[in-house]
């Protein structure tokens, strides 16, 4: 791992001016902020005085102590077939193991270093056809030492029964469904057939949710509703539904010397307001804020806390249209549509300065440098009179009435959405109605696909992989593509994309399809921040890895960390 | 004596006993400054709703994000919310939509629960049973709950926030009108009227109503409070108004809380606001009660 | 009497009854699935899968049957399991019901506690200074929102005292001092609102008794004033008062749901509330069930008192 004699701190600040240099953007405006609040509007992205990336203690690691987190998410249910969701993840990627892995935060050479790793797998290799998979598993890895597996070694057939179980029934079966079939040769060996190549398969179970179940339980219980046991650095010592979670160390665990925290619990805080007081009293150690302001807040009463930009490296949140009918079909009217709206404004306004103007796909899977406003092409700019003319000439010049629909997933969510009502109204006098509704409804019917008018719609937040980031999510018979959009060529482009193993080509490819989704604004990217961790300052080996924020999804990092008390 | 005096009185004109419920209450307020401070503060609410445009200096719908989060200034007296808009200006038409909503919720309430109590309790019979018996049922679901869950059924709105008020409010109401129609059926110039043969609605207009409308208005005035902090609390579960209507509930609720560090202004002026207006109506309520109860008064 | 209590308490089946269609009624009627919720943030499924889930959970039987087989399970005390978490429901309400009561009871003695002294003071000092100061406390306490008045509690107590309730519920039974910390700020929330109802009917009732004729003659006899209040007065001012606690008792359930959210308490308001918006259905219709049997049975008691204390009732 290269050490980097120069702070973290400064390290980011270079990068950062670097990226503007590149961008052409002066060097006028790189003032740091202070609250949100500007007069003027900002037109560079000033450098966020906190660095996106934490080194690894230098320190020997300490054994022992408690971490709480206050968090968010109850589990909905414990087994993983039958959800995604991350107040899932936050629990099972610490009690359970996937087959490959993404670093963790003492490993990674940058933050978005997405260098597969071996978790219960030692090593793997594709077919020359990319068709068939072999992983060689670890020897003497043990289940946790609970009833009815009692600390038995995990063997082939167990990864065997997980993926068919997965394939079966349940959330995960789209992705697992590509899997012709597996052998187990031997108890070491995992040898799995695809129905058609995929350079890229390996990364589908190094997802979160891929976590390696327990036959057993499943077996007994009928489901893994009750029991969640696994591999992982932390047994599940208690759930109390509402109240909390507690996961204790595993002695058993296969990596000698980790995890390093004996007991971690995760106490269920619904009210926002509530999980800052525990971060504040010092009843929570890992604190998440959604924006540059709100880590301000904090700075200000807990002035030692260490905080972190959890680094922004793609959008998840857009503009969602039902663009399987008119008037959105028609690709005039998106575009339209698209610049119509000021997202440099949303930027500069909402989120400080401190946001990206909206794209699809992880950045570094095209690129090496953040696409600047100019790259993400035509139709992202903010030019109203041009789009009030293509509306015109697709058959609406005096706009038309419409209806959004959203859930408040963060309050910078309903200032974005109603600066977008504003905008286009304005600019292209469309009347837009807006209904804020409860998780479930909203949920439901973004889900059925069956809405009409527009939704401020996502992609689902777990994904790391870039098969994942394409195929998955914009192939037409996809069923992850809730976007209801079907372009041939972006079909062609992503099954190209799962054939092809040179890495340079990948990003050629990749970059291809972001260039053709922004060129018929199959998904209307809007402006996004992070966020940003804050922890306690006694925490070492933190760091939330870009795609892994590390009190969700990416919790498996949380073997590494350590307490310094 | 009531036989020697009610006659007189009951063929009174109903109108002359208004002037003189009025007369009383002006009294009581002359001797309260309390009564007079809510019915000024009331004044003011309603002729900030009916003035609104002219009152406030921009349009509330205006986002202006360069300037979001703005403390007051002078141009800006209330500062500016989280994309700009001028909080002045959407407190002023928030009084709009929480009369409003206060407003049709209790008119629908005490309008629907008084039928109700009325026909439950001039005819009694299998019709109050029934009656009786649902609006218990109502009232065994705890007011957030049912509003609640009739707001999630409705789709979230404004309207169907003040319908699912209304809804909570009519079964309490009934009852109050039911027991004082039961007691007013007990005075004897009722039964005498009855005796004589006037028509019912003749009997319920001049006799029962008279006695109702003092309950009822008072039970209507704290109501009016209720209401507010109802939709407030509905808006806090994310079913209420709805964005970008400048509903004080919703600018409470939503971005005053979520920026309350960096931008009190943003919950300290529509609070403010929400707590004189319940200020107000329930104090008004405190006042008319002590004008028109009939206990207070005569032992007075 | 006798027929006095089999007629009261038949009409209170007829009321249970049409709570439940009520309850039934709304929540089938609302939009979205509680499937759609178990999905969580994940993939699309697939109709065949979303058909077979809800099939195993009985959501396709036609309502009239689900209606009667959730009917039969309240009747059986057997409520079956949440949809969401398939959890029996008693064991959600074997947790989450103590919670609640504590959190009423607690709220109710702090509440009673501030409003009767502080009603008695008002009415004995009528238009005086105090009197003014405890009408505005109370109707201050009467127009702050619940959630606000909370948010701010917790929010400043952080900040000036770097201490908040500890999260993660504490059994009274397991850990008394820890469970006493955890509810004394939300019990005084909750309380607030009680407290401010409570002191004015108190000073009201307390302003008719006074003007009674035996408490004047009471005066009269030269009596002092802490005797007239406390023996004479209150007696009987404070049962309209315990009627309106008893009316009030589900405003305070309604109260807890919030409470319970910004505090972090798995109590039965806050359970009910999240079964609502994740369209549980189970867990909504029995808990309503569970609050609306309790009214009734208190309302049944209250007047079943009233008809023992009241020879008129009791000989109809």
């Amino acid at each position: 791992m290269p050490t980097d004699p120069r702070p973290a701190h400064s390290r980011s600040r270079v990068s950062r001016r670097d990226f503007l240099k590149r961008a052409g953007v002066g060097a006028a405006a790189m003032t740091p902020l202070i609250g949100g609040v500007t007069t003027r509007r900002a037109s560079a992205q000033p450098t966020s005085p906190y660095p996106d990336w934490v080194p690894p203690s230098p320190k020997p690691p300490k054994r022992g102590k408690l971490l709480t987190r206050a968090s968010a998410w109850d589990p909905p249910v414990l087994d993983p077939r039958l959800t995604n969701s991350v107040g899932l993840s936050q629990i099972a990627t610490l009690t359970s193991n996937r087959l490959v892995r993404y670093p963790f935060s003492d490993e990674a050479t940058s933050t978005t270093d997405l260098t597969l790793k071996g978790d219960l797998a030692e090593s793997w290799q594709g077919s020359p056809d990319f068709r068939v998979w072999t992983f060689k598993l670890r020897k003497g890895v043990k289940w946790q030492n609970v009833a009815p597996l009692n600390g038995r070694e995990l063997v082939a057939a167990d990864i065997k029964y997980c993926y068919e179980q997965y394939a079966k029934e349940g959330v995960q079966s789209f992705t697992f469904q590509e899997i012709e079939g597996i052998e187990t040769p031997e108890p070491y060996t995992v040898r799995i057939h695809l129905t058609k190549p995929n350079t890229m398969f390996p990364q589908n179970l190094a997802e979160p949710v891929s976590v390696i179940f327990a036959r057993e339980v499943l077996e007994q219980d009928g489901d893994l509703k009750k029991r969640l046991i696994g591999t992982g650095p932390y047994i599940l010592k208690e759930h109390t539904r509402k109240v909390r979670v507690v996961l204790a160390r595993n002695p058993d665990y296969f990596e000698q010397g980790r995890p390093y925290i004996d007991e971690y619990h995760i106490l269920s805080t619904p009210d926002a307001a509530t999980r800052l007081a525990a971060f504040r009293s010092g009843q929570s150690d890992i604190h998440f804020v959604a924006s540059l302001s709100d880590a301000g807040i904090v700075k200000k009463t807990n002035p030692d806390a260490q905080i972190q930009e959890y680094k922004t490296v793609q959008t998840v949140f857009g503009l969602a249209l039902a663009q399987d009918k008119p008037p959105y079909n028609d690709v005039r009217v998106r575009r339209a549509i698209s610049m119509a709206i000021d997202r440099q404004k949303q930027v500069d306004t909402l989120y400080g300065g401190h946001g990206i103007l909206g794209w699809g796909i992880p950045y570094f899977y095209f690129q090496d440098k953040m696409p600047t406003a100019a790259q993400l092409g035509p139709y992202w700019q903010y030019k109203p009179a041009e789009a009030k003319k293509l509306l015109s000439e697709a058959g609406h010049p005096n706009g038309f009435e419409t209806t959004l629909f959203y859930y408040e997933y963060f309050p910078e969510m309903t200032s974005q959405v109603q600066l977008v009502q504003q905008d286009l109204k304005k600019n292209l006098n469309i009347e837009i109605k807006i209904s804020k509704l409860d998780y479930t409804t909203f949920y439901g019917r973004y889900a059925e696909g069956k809405w009409d008018g527009m939704s401020w719609g996502f992609k689902t937040g777990y994904a790391t992989g870039l098969d994942e980031q394409t195929y998955q999510y914009m192939h037409s018979r996809s069923s992850k593509n809730y976007w209801r959009f079907s372009d041939s060529v972006i079909d062609e482009l992503v099954t190209k994309l799962r054939q092809t193993p040179d890495k340079t080509e990948q990003k050629n490819l990749t970059k291809k399809v972001m260039e053709r989704e922004h060129d018929q604004v199959t998904r209307m990217w809007m402006p996004y921040d992070a966020g940003f961790m804050v922890w306690q300052p006694y925490l070492r080996n933190t760091g939330s890895l870009a795609l892994r924020r590390n009190d969700g999804y990416g919790a498996s990092t949380l073997a590494r960390l350590w307490i310094d008390k | 004596m009531a036989i020697a005096t009610a006659p007189a009185r009951s063929f009174e004109a109903p109108v002359t006993e208004q002037i003189s419920r009025i007369r009383s209450l002006w009294t009581v307020m002359k001797r309260k400054p309390l009564g007079m401070i809510s019915a000024a503060l009331i004044l003011i609410l309603v002729l900030t709703a009916i003035f609104a445009n002219v009152l406030a200096p921009y349009d509330p719908l205006a986002a202006q994000p360069e300037i979001r989060l703005a403390p007051p200034s002078w141009a800006h007296p209330f500062g500016t919310d989280d994309i700009g808009r001028d909080v002045l200006s959407r407190v002023i038409f928030g009084s709009r939509i929480s009369l409003w909503v206060a407003l049709l919720a209790v008119g629908i309430g005490t309008s629907v629960g008084m039928v109700v109590g009325l026909v439950s309790g001039y005819w009694e019979g299998r019709l109050d049973l029934i009656l009786q018996r649902l609006m218990d049922a109502l009232m065994t679901i705890p007011g957030l709950i049912l509003a609640l869950a009739i707001v999630s059924v409705l789709r979230p709105s404004t309207t169907n926030a003040m319908l699912a008020i209304a809804m909570v409010i009519i079964p309490g109401n009934s009852r109050v009108v039911r027991g004082a129609v039961l007691s007013a059926k007990q005075n004897r110039f009722v039964e005498a009227a009855q005796a004589i043969g006037c028509r019912d609605y003749r009997i319920i207009a001049s006799h029962i109503l008279p006695n109702v409308t003092a309950p009822i208005l008072i039970l209507a005035s704290i109501w009016l409070g209720n209401a507010i902090l109802i939709e407030a609390s509905l808006s806090f579960l994310g079913v209420g108004t709805q964005p970008p209507d400048p509903s004080w509930g919703l600018m409470l609720s939503s971005t005053g809380r979520a920026f309350m560090e960096q931008a009190p202004w943003l919950a300290v002026f529509p609070g403010a606001a929400i707590s004189l207006a319940v200020f107000g109506f329930n104090l008004f309520g405190d006042t008319l009660r002590d004008a028109w109860d009939p206990k207070l008064r005569r032992k007075g | 009497m006798y027929k006095y209590v089999l007629r009261r308490l038949a009409l209170s089946i007829p009321v249970l009854i049409l709570s439940s269609l009520i309850v039934f009624g709304l929540m089938r009627v609302m939009p979205g699935d509680a499937l759609t919720a178990l999905m969580g943030e994940s993939g699309n499924v697939s109709a065949k899968e979303l058909a077979k889930l809800r099939k195993d959970l009985g959501l396709d039987l036609p309502y009239y049957k689900q209606y009667l087989i959730w009917l039969w399970q309240m009747v059986s005390l057997s409520p079956g399991d949440s949809i969401f978490t398939n959890e029996p429901i008693t064991v959600a309400l074997k947790k989450s019901i103590p919670v609640t009561i504590e959190l009423a009871v607690l709220a109710l003695i702090l509440g009673l506690a501030i409003a009767i002294p502080i009603g008695v003071l008002s009415a004995t000092r009528q238009d005086k200074a105090s009197d003014y100061a405890g009408r505005v406390a109370a109707i201050t306490g009467l127009s702050l929102p619940d959630f606000w008045l909370g948010t701010l509690v917790i929010t400043f107590a952080a900040i000036w005292f770097r201490w908040i309730p500890p999260l993660g519920y504490a059994s009274l039974w397991d850990n008394p001092w820890t469970n006493l910390q955890q509810f004394l700020l939300p019990a005084a929330v909750l309380g607030f609102r009680l407290s401010a109802a409570t002191m004015r009917m108190t000073r009201s009732t307390l302003l008719e008794v006074l003007r009674e004729d035996y408490v004047r003659t009471a005066w009269a006899k030269g009596l002092g004033e802490r005797i007239i209040i406390y023996k004479h007065a209150l007696k009987n001012a404070l049962i309209p008062v315990i009627t309106l606690v008893g009316g009030q008792f589900g405003t305070l359930l309604a109260g807890t749901v919030i409470v319970e959210t910004i505090f972090a308490l798995p109590g039965m308001g806050r359970l009910t509330v999240e079964a609502i918006l994740f369209r549980d259905y189970p867990i909504v219709q029995t808990n309503v069930m569970l609050v609306a049997v309790t009214l009734v049975t208190l309302n049944l008691i209250v007047d079943l008192t009233y008809a023992w204390l009241d020879p008129r009732i009791r000989y109809q």
